[in-house]
């Protein structure tokens, strides 16, 4: 293969590995805090992708620049996200797994039917000019919107490991995910870290659903094949950090992409992200940071 | 002997919870397992019955090499262990907590047996009046309780219990003592951990000591409690 | 033995079994639909014998129902080079099949805790989705047509009672595993896998067990729809849409409860089935589509169920049981 197609693939690669990073922050975030699946992620992409498409389509009238939905999607759907702990998931914290698991995807059902009922199963592309203009450099042409997703997202994944790591909350964040007791004891309250962190991985379901409507067509059942991916880069990345996250995230659209010349069907693309997470799965549930810590 | 460990390693990651222990148990004895928390007593259990495989050494069941069987095996061959913290089946009734062990342990009863063996486990544990209430209903001695009984049933020539004396008050404390007498008299060996001197010191044949998931002393009670090494392990220097 | 004969439960099933199988003669209008509700009360039933019996919740049940529902149309159209066989002798064999494929997804998944099984099963179900969406022999998108029989009205008579007498298999296995040790063992497995394990049972063959027969039930189940459709494709009996309304039902119903999943096809089935016809409405000026509403209700009543009363259905129905005997 010409060493131009290989780059040209390898940067496809990495900013998909931007987008698949981006979505599935939310997921490892519940995920880490709370010990709980949650399947209704997906469910809050789409929402966040209508969203989107309300606020920029022509079709509604508000006509926003692609910049602002980001902005009002996230504070939006924190608020959401923290009521919907504070009065439902809450309630299932100390009960075996399973039963937050069902819990969410009654809540993953009624969004995605609401949606149904209001936007009907058609398919919506947002087709914004500028952002479908490759950028070009010689013989190269990059997708602008996958690069604008992948500089947000990688914004995001900035603002987040700084959040983590600097300010009070965020280390209290991290502190509730490695030991809710030993939080609870040097004076964390637990109780509403949780909220937050929900309030948190909602957000960054919908920030990632809004970015990603800029990409991607979608319908209300958009986001079961994500919902997947993601859960695939966060046991990949071994479920401890965002970082974690973006090094499965890089795994993942790399195995996809280069699948492609070597042969497997663009049809059955989505199934490498499946067999990546059996694999991990069965062979390295610490994922590649359980074996990167494995060998310090 | 009817158990012994050679020189029995587990490491979890880069942490090691036990290095090279060796131990023989005699059969009828009440063999004590004490050391400070994290001295990998609950890590040893879990290693025998067979619940963590284990990194290096043997385990040897009447002469025989149990060391990379399964939980449920090691059961069938006649070693059961109760969890330190107690977990009946909550959702099931006592009695069907107790009938797990009757139905599967190591003696394949008939469904009559297994009726019979049942009864008779939760009369022995004195749990007949509540047997037909869910598990989740009974206060912490009678979870204890259970968390024996249904070991019981499967018919143990060795029962690990671990802890099953931890939170009880003196009088449950002493009745508890009392029925693991009575488990012995019937033909059971015991290994137990536990921290509560009065019952080790109480009906313990014998102890070992562990320590940073290493033996330090083994002996009759009396020895230990004087032997410099243990009390330095639990007091400090 | 005596007890189960004289009990007046046996009677009311008898008699509404008695109804139920007089309909093609007394109002064969529903007919159609409550063959379906047979199906759909099978499928539950069976999916129960992992998910509530066992606690492992799979979402990805469809593809034992596709695997069915194929290979009943692959073997009675004569493809892949073999001579055609009459659908009635593909059941055992679409059963079969999809037993195989369970044990092939079992081994890998079964080993998964909880939630991550449950991830798991999805994307089982999507990768058989896809795997089959794009093979030859399953004709792809377009799907497969059965061969559609000439008198019409007694072959649908004919599988009513076929359907009718499934359902009453499935049931029977249902009650006759709950009963057993092994269904006590499975309940074992499903409060706490752990203790199960160092009491004796053998939880890796049992959660596989349950999963076989399982799949076995709900191949059949598979198989028994094509031949009443004549026509399979892919992305319908592949589809996500089968593997959610076998947890919904079992659920709302009462999850690892005998009766619950009779009750939740019974509320689900007919439900879906109605609504799924119904006009789109216009308020505030948008239009709003109703064919989903049913999955919306069902996912309220989810939330509700789990977190009011997680024994469904059966538990509500045993909650004013006690009420009205403790009034008299």
């Amino acid at each position: 293969m010409p060493p131009i197609e290989i780059l040209s693939l390898l940067i496809s690669a990495i900013l998909l590995a931007g987008l698949y990073a981006t979505m599935s922050y939310g997921l490892a975030l519940i995920y880490g805090v709370m010990k709980i699946v949650n399947l209704s992620h997906a469910g809050f992409m789409m929402l966040g992708a209508y969203t989107a498409f309300v606020l920029i389509s022509p079709v509604y009238g508000i006509e926003l620049n692609p910049f602002i939905p980001p902005l009002i999607v996230v504070p939006l759907f924190f608020v959401i996200g923290m009521v919907l702990q504070r009065f439902v998931v809450r309630r299932v914290v100390g009960q075996p797994m399973i039963t937050s698991l069902l819990l969410l995807f009654g809540l993953w059902l009624i969004i995605q039917n609401i949606a149904y009922v209001v936007f009907t199963a058609d398919t919506r592309t947002l087709t914004i000019p500028w952002l479908l203009q490759p950028i070009r450099f010689d013989e190269l042409r990059i997708s602008t919107n996958r690069t604008v997703v992948f500089a947000m997202g990688a914004l995001t994944l900035l603002l987040l490991q700084l959040f983590m790591s600097r300010t009070m909350l965020g280390k209290a964040i991290r502190a509730t995910a490695t030991d809710p007791d030993a939080a609870a004891l040097v004076g964390v309250n637990t109780a509403r870290v949780q909220m937050i962190a929900f309030g948190l991985g909602i957000a960054l379901a919908g920030l990632a659903g809004a970015l990603m409507s800029l990409v991607y067509s979608f319908d209300p059942d958009w986001g079961r094949s994500h919902l997947l991916k993601s859960f695939s880069i966060v046991v990949l990345g071994g479920l401890e950090s965002f970082i974690g996250v973006a090094l499965g995230a890089i795994v993942l659209a790399l195995v996809e992409t280069f699948s492609v010349p070597l042969g497997v069907p663009i049809a059955l693309q989505d199934l490498m992200s499946f067999a990546l997470l059996v694999i991990v799965l069965v062979v390295m549930p610490g994922g590649i940071m359980g074996l990167l810590q494995r060998r310090t | 002997m009817i158990l012994q460990g050679h020189n029995i390693t587990k490491a979890f990651g880069g942490l090691q919870a036990l290095g090279g222990v060796t131990f023989t148990v005699e059969a009828g004895e009440i063999f004590g397992l004490i050391g400070p928390n994290g001295a990998g007593k609950t890590t040893l259990f879990r290693v025998i019955s067979g619940v963590y495989p284990l990194t290096s050494g043997r385990v040897v069941f009447e002469g025989r090499e149990i060391t990379n069987l399964k939980a449920h095996q090691v059961c069938h061959l006649g070693i059961t262990s109760t969890h330190q913290i107690v977990r009946p089946f909550a959702e099931m009734t006592i009695y069907d907590n107790v009938r797990v062990g009757a139905s599967f342990g190591r003696v394949a009863h008939s469904e009559a047996q297994t009726h019979v063996e049942t009864e008779r486990v939760l009369e022995f544990c004195k749990l007949t009046p509540q047997k037909n209430n869910l598990a989740k209903s009974l206060t912490l001695a009678g979870r204890k309780r259970l968390e024996i009984g249904r070991a019981l049933a499967t018919s143990p020539k060795i029962l690990l219990l671990d802890e099953v004396v931890a939170g009880l008050n003196p009088t449950e404390v002493s009745q508890t003592m009392e029925l693991i007498l009575q488990i012995r008299a019937s033909g059971v060996t015991i290994i137990m951990v536990e921290h509560v001197m009065k019952a080790v010191m109480g009906i313990c044949d014998r102890l070992m000591v562990l320590n940073y998931g290493k033996q330090i002393a083994e002996g009759k009670p009396q020895e230990i409690v004087k032997d410099p090494l243990v009390i330095e392990a639990y007091l400090g220097k | 033995m005596k007890k189960i004969f004289l009990s007046p439960q046996l009677w009311i099933i008898i008699v509404i079994l008695a109804l139920t199988a007089s309909v093609p003669f007394t109002a064969s209008a529903y007919q159609t639909l409550i063959f379906f509700t047979f199906i759909y009360i099978s499928l539950s039933a069976a999916w129960n014998i992992i998910g509530g019996y066992g606690g492992q919740i799979s979402f990805g049940h469809s593809a034992f129902y596709g695997l069915g529902a194929y290979t009943t149309a692959i073997l009675s159209l004569g493809k892949l080079g073999l001579p055609p066989i009459h659908p009635l002798l593909t059941i055992p064999i679409a059963g079969v099949i999809a037993t195989i494929f369970a044990v092939l997804i079992g081994y890998p998944t079964l080993r998964l805790r909880g939630p991550y099984f449950s991830i798991a099963t999805i994307g089982v179900g999507e990768a058989t989705r896809l795997i089959m969406l794009n093979a030859d022999f399953t004709g792809g998108a377009s799907g497969l047509n059965l061969r559609i029989p000439e008198d019409i009205k007694s072959y649908a008579t004919q599988y009513y009672y076929i359907g009718l007498a499934w359902m009453i298999i499935v049931m029977l296995v249902s009650w006759a595993v709950k009963r057993s040790r092994f269904g006590l063992g499975l309940f074992a497995i499903n409060m706490d896998t752990d203790a199960a394990e160092t009491l004796g049972v053998n939880t890796a063959r049992s959660k596989i067990m349950a999963l076989m027969l399982s799949a076995f039930l709900v191949g059949v189940c598979g198989s028994l729809y094509a031949q009443q459709i004549f026509y399979v494709e892919s992305n319908e009996v592949f589809g996500f849409r089968y593997s959610i309304a076998m947890v919904l039902m079992a659920t709302i119903g009462g999850v690892g409860t005998l009766w619950g999943p009779v009750l939740g096809a019974i509320i689900y089935f007919p439900i879906n089935d109605r609504l799924s016809t119904l006009k789109p409405i216009e308020l505030f000026g948008q239009s709003l589509e109703l064919t989903r509403l049913n999955l919306l209700i069902f996912g309220l009543l989810l939330i509700a169920i789990i977190l009011g009363e997680p024994r469904g259905m059966v538990g509500i129905g045993e909650r004013i049981w006690r009420k009205v005997r403790r009034r008299s």
